[in-house]
């Protein structure tokens, strides 16, 4: 297999919202990932203005064997307030490379999650039947999704849900601890790019495997 | 990083939440010690370790972090 091909196979697109709201459930996402020896790709690791979003998430796409879809939050939650669209149009984009493009994008598989088991249907119906997973907005709870979507299709074994939540934890604990000692504050921490918050999880793991 | 993660110069207890509750579990154990159906009756709990010289680490729903108390001296 060369390098490609296996970053390729090992690539998880992110789909979901990047705001403040969504950050409670997108940490122990992307530590999920990290932990069970994948690499988050997301539509903010490159921040150049001058690129056109789309470019960026069909590059983003092609280069990811798996992705995940997070369509919780597509609802508005106030009055007023738009509906969220980006999240089932990338779906789609990504749907679509499987389904129209030849080669290894035929190997391509997706985890759709939601907040509520069927609530998608009334603003989704296209994805009737198709076998959509949800977290309640439980964080522990979409740890566990995400650790059994990656044994039913990629990997033979992995700890436990219950064990990887509990190692999130503690990594949270040595994260705080350390952005702390240097001298980052609360906000620094909500504000922080993901590309260093990915960093430091691949540098905490890589320690404690050692 | 300089030092191993975990392995600092204290011993640590966390304050988890679980599906079913919050759970009391010592840094390195392979399990969680106890779930309580309260927060505070964990917290509570926990903070008895201090005078073992154990960091209590309370953490929010989201794993991040509520509280961290020093051990008592």
């Amino acid at each position: 297999m060369t390098a490609e091909q296996n970053d390729f196979a090992k690539n998880v697109f992110i789909n979901c919202p990047f705001d403040t709201t969504f950050i409670p459930l997108l940490r122990p996402l992307i530590f999920t990932i990290l932990y069970l020896g994948y690499t988050p790709k997301i539509a903010t690791e490159r921040s150049d203005s001058g690129e056109a979003r789309i470019n960026k998430i069909r590059e983003l796409i092609e280069q990811s064997k798996l992705s995940i879809h997070d369509l919780s939050r597509i609802r508005s939650a106030k009055r007023d307030e738009f509906y969220r669209m980006n999240m089932p149009f990338e779906l789609g984009v990504d749907i679509g490379c499987r389904f129209f493009k030849e080669g290894r994008a035929r190997d391509k598989k997706c985890l759709v999650l939601e907040k509520e088991k069927y609530r998608y249907q009334k603003a989704l119906s296209d994805m009737s039947g198709s076998d959509i997973k949800n977290h309640n907005d439980e964080p522990e709870e979409l740890v566990r999704q995400v650790r059994n979507w990656f044994v039913e299709n990629e990997i033979q074994h992995a700890d436990s849900g219950t064990k990887i939540w509990e190692t999130f934890n503690e990594f949270m604990a040595d994260f705080y601890q350390k952005r702390q000692d240097e001298r980052f504050k609360d906000r620094d921490l909500e504000m922080m790019p993901l590309q260093e918050y990915i960093r430091f999880i691949h540098e905490w793991l890589k320690e404690k495997s050692k | 990083m300089s030092k191993k993660p975990g392995k600092g110069t204290s011993k640590r207890v966390h304050i988890i939440s679980r599906k079913d509750g919050w759970a009391i579990k010592k840094q390195g154990a392979s399990r969680a010690s106890k779930i309580y159906q309260k927060k505070e009756t964990a917290i509570k709990n926990a903070q008895k370790l201090r005078k073992t010289g154990h960091d209590v680490i309370v953490h929010k729903k989201d794993g991040s972090i509520q509280k961290w108390e020093k051990p008592k001296k």
